[in-house]
């Protein structure tokens, strides 16, 4: 029996690879490149080159030109910027916002927030297996529609939408595409300049980088209205000293990032989870079969509590398909999109693989997922049928 | 979340989960369930005069919910029926080191042993009404 935790919990954030770590550490202490890569000095101009270097690591995994790639403080930002930026732009079209209701709350929230200053906001909702369709797209922009944002790879379920397509429409109705892409980077390939997206939100601690770093693309010639205000402008859109030692280990892990290699590698982990999970009776793939992306499985197991699941499998860190400490179990939004009930969006799992997952962690989690769930619906057996048993 | 040992060791070896043979003399049942806060009980109960001689159960819900039949099923074992309606779930909450909000579920266990009380009830007033 595996002694050490289990880590399947890489969708909500990676350890730093090493080589990455090695890269911060040379920008961070006396000695190093520490200084401000702002100041006119040598040293400044030191951390200026590592800050422009990751600028051109990070824009050559996107497919982007590196002036179109703004620093911010992560995906949450980048999505607040680009959507309060694009809506309160004096070049705003209009006052209509379309998004989809699967969206990250840093885009719901937004949403919600940009609502109470008077945009209007269109819902999309997603078909059964989380997909949402450019001709829904098609069919929410009106001449108003100033932004559309849509996320590249859910968080919770994995599930691609199709961005290519969507850009098409938005572009061919004069709107803007904000892409949400924290989940994607390394895993699915992110080619920003051929979707022809104007905004694209991207984050570092997913892909075995630094906390508290991400960025922003702005396709060139996007107005944005400044959210943050004073000193001197990244790319003209986000001011403050930039944080050499984490754009620096930024840089190096989109560097490393190589989604042709490593998602394939994801994959066979991920297909070998549900393989072995799908020999359980009842279970059910929260999400797209095919249409998603390789790090994510999103497994329901009906007839069993996942706060009693997540307990009785011991040390594997996996996340909750809802938030269920309450009172009153509140369902995950992306699930309850997908027409899931609360008893099942509360019994599933969110599995996410990484670089340092092992097929020895992978048919262990298996073997404690199966065993568990056993014992979890003998206990309940006889339970009302809303429980799943 | 964070769980009691007492939580964690009644969770993983609940030994009065399940139910008695069919047959078994002298046996009540009671259930509830409060499918907006996914929690479903089943109390089987089984006595000897006044005295519970066995209890068995079913839970559906959280660790905490579980660890609760389980820790009731252990300690109703030998004693005076009475002690069914004597139970008190703050007091269970506070045994278990269970957060506030799940008081609401432990309410649904009492339910459950209110019925197994009510039935008691009914079959002693069956038995003086013959």
């Amino acid at each position: 029996m595996t002694s050490k935790p289990i880590y399947l919990d890489y969708a909500a954030t990676t350890p730093v690879d090493p080589r990455v770590a090695a890269v911060m550490r040379e920008c961070l202490e006396p000695g190093g490149d520490f200084e401000n890569p702002s100041s006119p000095h040598s040293g400044g101009r030191q951390a200026r080159f590592r800050v422009e270097k990751a600028r051109e690591q990070i824009a050559r995994r996107v497919g982007v030109a590196p002036e179109t790639i703004a620093f911010t403080s992560g995906a949450t930002e980048s999505n607040n910027l680009a959507i309060q930026g694009a809506l309160n732009a004096d070049s705003a079209r209009g006052r209509h916002f379309v998004t989809s209701i699967t969206e990250h709350k840093a885009v719901l929230d937004t949403a919600a927030a940009m609502e109470r200053r008077g945009i209007e906001v269109t819902y999309l909702r997603c078909d059964t297996q989380g997909i949402v369709s450019p001709q829904q797209v098609d069919d929410a922009i009106t001449d108003q529609t100033a932004l559309v944002s849509i996320m590249h790879v859910n968080n919770e379920t994995g599930v691609i939408q199709d961005i290519g397509e969507i850009a098409e429409r938005c572009r061919a109705s004069g709107a803007l595409l904000h892409v949400d892409a924290a989940q994607s980077v390394g895993k699915v390939p992110v080619p920003i300049d051929a979707w022809g997206a104007d905004l694209v939100a991207l984050t570092a601690h997913k892909i075995y980088g630094p906390k508290g770093i991400g960025a922003l693309y702005v396709k060139p010639g996007t107005r944005l209205a400044p959210v943050i205000h004073g000193g001197e402008w990244d790319g003209g859109v986000r001011p403050g000293t930039l944080a050499t030692h984490q754009i620096a280990g930024m840089g190096e892990a989109y560097e490393l990032a190589d989604p042709d290699r490593e998602g394939a590698e994801l994959r066979e982990l991920r297909d070998r989870l549900w393989n072995g999970l799908s020999q359980l009776d009842n279970v059910r793939l929260n999400g797209h079969p095919t249409q998603s992306s390789p790090h994510v499985l999103n497994v329901a197991f009906p007839g069993v509590d996942g706060d009693s699941l997540r307990l009785g499998i011991g040390e594997i860190a996996v996340s909750a398909g809802a938030a269920c400490d309450a009172a009153t179990p509140e369902a995950s939004h992306v699930l309850s999109a997908l027409g899931l009930s609360n008893a099942l969006a509360a019994s599933s799992q969110r599995f996410s693989v990484g670089r340092f997952t092992t097929i020895e962690q992978i048919d262990e989690t298996i073997r404690r997922v199966t065993a568990e769930v056993g014992r979890l619906r003998e206990i309940a057996a006889g339970a009302p049928a809303w429980a799943g048993n | 979340m964070d769980y009691s040992l007492e939580v964690q060791e009644r969770f993983r070896s609940p030994a009065r989960a399940g139910e008695f043979a069919e047959g078994t003399p002298q046996v009540v049942a009671g259930e509830a369930e409060d499918r907006t806060l996914n929690v479903w009980f089943r109390f089987q109960i089984s006595v000897a005069g006044t005295v519970i001689r066995a209890v068995r159960f079913r839970a559906f819900g959280c660790p905490h919910s579980i660890a609760a039949a389980a820790w009731v099923a252990d300690g109703l074992e030998g004693r005076d029926v009475a002690a069914i309606a004597d139970l008190d779930m703050h007091e269970l909450r506070r045994k278990l080191d269970a957060p506030v909000e799940k008081l609401g579920k432990l309410l649904v266990l009492e339910d459950a042993l209110r019925a197994c009380w009510d039935a008691l009830q009914d079959q002693a007033e069956s038995r003086n009404g013959s």
